[in-house]
């Protein structure tokens, strides 16, 4: 499963399905969310990753109202998060890892019992979904496996077209088939939805995301579009004429700057290879060789995390 | 109310083996309310007599608890994982689910085991409709809301039972606490207070819970609102309100009595000892000047005893429950003394100054009544018939409440009950027993029909009558009364020069003891 979601709706003209503003939670004197600023345009596949503890869970619960905010606000479908509640949440769907379900009933009787809660619940959509998931109806959610209950957390969380999916670390635990499953799901319904999605996998984000916000101790460290973010960011091997020594002042872009002899390496976090080919030639004059290499989402926020500051 | 209904059906689903315990058991308990209306079963006492009345009745409430906090923490209001905290799910309906599950569990098999039996007594249920609906309200607030309130602020069944054991000890507390505060006992004090507090409290958490779902500041509000009971019971002036409840009475009313120190009569060669905490002193009166046509009832005594060399002690008010009629002339007073006080002062002459907290009624409207034979109504009671097991007396079923107030008075030289050969001579002429059935102020009731007795006594520990009653048998001509509240006031007493000794009552003795020859 290594599809990419292309950029659909990015344009000016989409509004922001969900807006955050200053967003703070404390809990007790911990603070879970440090004054998160976050916009998810429609249409977007937005993924929230970062370490455990980062905030995404509370982020998430504050936006489904399952939390109030400390302090600052936060939209979701143009509400209030404090609003949102009975009817709104036909228009969303929630899925969590670690979610409740109602295990005494079964697969079948779940769908039947929320399919009246929803206006806009598509049967067929339904039955596509339990035949895609290959969901056991007439078995109880307590008798299924892990990635079972996910699925059908999923299935009933998808079958009423949500404008919004939220699902917060769905696809931990679960095994690469089972993600597979759950992500061809999703995508399937991005054309008419937007998801988001917190996870701390960020190879799984990586082939379905179109946005990522990088999110850490609270704070939101970075937000923008996976196909920017993975352009502007290269691991870059130059070769010098001669062996030199470290240099004390490098640009602002340059992270994890190492010399070896003649070879320097280092994270260029605003990639442009005109710019980055001057950057070091001004540094180090002529040089013997220049290697860029594209960085996979894990090694992009590895970089990050290890410089310890916002490479946004 | 789709969705009321939905979520309803669902609940119906899931919970109908805990509905089904609950409506068997209001089966066991209609059934066993029958059975306790055959007149062996009236003669029954002490675990058998648990067993049979109130065990039903405790396991009926447990399963009524079992339903109401299933079905609330069916939709678990605490913790942020449930799946349908992020459905649809409308807050007023989904209580309103709730309501409607409990009111078709618990209060429709109520309702109908109330017009089941009485039915059954022999009274039409349809005549009683509004008083059934009314009689479900104290069973929602009283038994239903405070457990609905704790399942609201609880997640599992098992944290509610430790809920509720912690509620217990509470409540043991505060039982403890009022015992140890004077006056507690006898005043009502800001009993329907606490209680508003309490109820309003309940209520207002489980809105609150299934709107905003604010577990933690909901178990505050429940906590604080123990915490504001305690406060009252503690800080509540209670001899100021009985003060305010009784005051004295005033010249333009008159004293509904005269009471006058009657000497002692009963000599006692022994004192009766025992290891109890309190003392029990009574003091006898003499009586008169109680009208024709009123009742006059002690409800509460407060005693100061003060010697010249000792200490001063002061029992606060005590509840009592002394009835005085116009044809009584004594009575005794109890006053229950710490023992050590009682020690050391029990051989010095005291000064004891005596308040009486009294409520005059009204006993007009007096209607002749002869007993007719078998099976017969009594008017404004209820559906009577002579017993004759052990004593002869009359065994009445009323419909949703014994009556307020019913004195039935009967001149026991006139009984028609022959004689036994345990019986002595009929009674002088004039001798009159009284039952007072007053039960204004009784709580809610559980059942729909109330048995109860009507057995006339005299006090004849003095020998007045001379004779024991034989009781009420078909033909014996009663007054039936329905005596009305006229006022409330308080008198005061105050005797000089008694030694506490001679007035301490024995174990087992009906009068004072009197000690000689020590």
């Amino acid at each position: 499963m290594t599809q990419a979601i292309s950029q659909t709706t990015t344009s000016r003209e989409a509004f922001d399905v969900i807006r955050t503003e200053n967003l703070t939670k404390k809990f007790g004197r911990v603070h879970a969310l440090a004054g998160l600023n976050l916009n998810v345009a429609e249409g977007a596949v937005y993924a929230l990753v970062g370490p455990n503890g980062a905030g995404k869970t509370t982020a998430i619960k504050i936006l489904m109202n399952i939390f109030g905010p400390t302090h600052g606000r936060a939209q979701v479908l143009g509400m209030e998060s404090t609003q949102i509640a009975g009817g709104a949440f036909t228009s969303i769907g929630y899925v969590s890892e670690n979610q409740q379900l109602p295990e005494w009933m079964r697969v079948g009787g779940l769908l039947a019992y929320l399919r009246p809660f929803y206006p806009s619940w598509d049967r067929d959509l339904e039955k596509e979904l339990v035949k895609q998931f290959d969901l056991p109806l007439d078995r109880k959610l307590r008798h299924l496996s892990r990635g079972m209950r996910m699925k059908a957390a999923l299935a009933s969380a998808l079958a009423y077209h949500p404008k919004l999916i939220v699902l917060d670390e769905p696809f931990t635990g679960l095994d690469p088939l089972v993600r597979d499953e759950l992500i061809e799901g999703l995508l399937d319904r991005a054309e008419e939805s937007t998801i988001f999605v917190s996870s701390h996998d960020l190879a799984e984000i990586e082939s379905f995301a179109s946005h990522v916000g990088y999110l850490e101790d609270g704070r939101l460290r970075l937000s923008e579009e996976l196909g920017v973010l993975v352009e502007r960011f290269r691991e870059v091997e130059v070769t010098l004429n001669a062996p030199t020594t470290p240099r004390s002042k490098v640009p602002d872009s340059w992270m994890h700057v190492s010399t070896s002899a003649a070879v320097v390496r280092f994270v260029e976090s605003r990639f442009d290879r005109e710019r980055t080919s001057g950057d070091v030639r001004n540094l180090f004059g002529e040089v013997r060789d220049i290697t860029y290499t594209p960085m996979s989402l894990r090694s992009i926020f590895l970089a990050m995390a290890k410089a310890g500051r916002n490479a946004a | 109310m789709k969705q009321v209904l939905h979520i309803f059906r669902k609940d119906v689903r899931h919970f109908w083996r805990e509905g089904a315990v609950s409506i068997v058991l209001m089966v066991a308990f209609a059934w066993n309310e029958v059975r306790q209306w055959n007149p062996s079963e009236a003669y029954v006492f002490g675990f058998n007599r648990f067993l049979t009345t109130g065990l039903p009745v405790i396991l009926l409430m447990l399963s009524w608890w079992l339903v109401v906090a299933r079905v609330v923490q069916g939709e678990s209001l605490v913790g942020d994982r449930q799946f349908w905290i992020t459905r649809p799910y409308e807050w007023k309906k989904l209580l309103a689910a709730k309501v409607l599950f409990v009111l078709l569990f618990v209060n429709l098999p109520l309702l109908i085991a109330h017009v089941f039996l009485l039915a059954r007594a022999g009274f039409m249920p349809a005549a009683y409709f509004l008083g059934l609906l009314w009689m479900q309200v104290p069973v929602l607030l009283f038994l239903l809301l405070p457990v609905a309130a704790l399942a609201t602020v609880t997640a599992t069944v098992v944290q509610m039972l430790l809920a509720l054991l912690a509620i217990a000890l509470y409540m043991i507390g505060i039982a403890a606490l009022s015992s140890e505060i004077p006056s507690a006992d006898f005043s009502s004090g800001t009993e329907d207070l606490q209680g508003a507090v309490l109820i309003g409290t309940c209520l207002a958490v489980l809105m609150w819970q299934y709107h905003q779902r604010r577990t933690l500041r909901s178990r505050w509000v429940l906590g604080g609102a123990a915490v504001v009971v305690l406060f009252m019971i503690v800080v509540t002036p209670y001899r100021k309100l009985v003060a305010r409840e009784y005051p004295q009475f005033d010249a333009s009313q008159g004293r509904p009595l005269r009471l006058e120190l009657r000497p002692i009569e009963t000599p006692v060669t022994h004192e009766d000892f025992y290891d109890g905490n309190d003392v029990e002193i009574q003091i006898p009166l003499t009586v008169s000047g109680v009208a024709n046509e009123s009742i006059v009832r002690v409800n509460g005594v407060m005693s100061v005893i003060e010697s010249p060399a000792g200490p001063r002690w002061d029992t606060g008010w005590q509840s009592n429950g002394v009835t005085l009629f116009p044809d009584q002339n004594r009575t005794e007073i109890t006053l229950n003394l710490k023992r050590k006080i009682y020690d050391r002062i029990k051989m010095l002459p005291v000064r004891i100054r005596l308040s009486l907290a009294l409520t005059v009624f009204l006993d007009k409207n007096q209607q002749k009544f002869v007993v007719p034979r078998g099976e017969f109504v009594m008017p404004g009671v209820g559906r009577c018939a002579v017993r004759s097991e052990y004593t002869n007396l009359i065994h009445c079923r009323s419909a949703l409440h014994q009556p307020a107030s019913l004195l039935v008075t009967t001149d026991i030289s006139e009984t028609t009950c022959p004689a036994t050969q345990f019986d002595d001579a009929l009674a002088a002429h004039g001798t009159m027993a009284h039952d007072w059935n007053s039960n204004a102020d009784s709580g809610p009731e559980f059942s729909s029909v109330q048995s109860f007795d009507l057995n006339p006594t005299v006090d004849d520990r003095y020998g007045d009558s001379g004779r024991s009653a034989r009781g009420i048998c078909r033909g014996t001509p009663l007054i039936l009364s329905r005596p009305e509240f006229l006022h409330r006031g308080r008198i005061e007493l105050e005797f000089n020069g008694l030694r506490l000794l001679d007035y301490r009552r024995g174990i087992g003795q009906l009068g004072p003891i009197v000690i000689r020859g020590r």
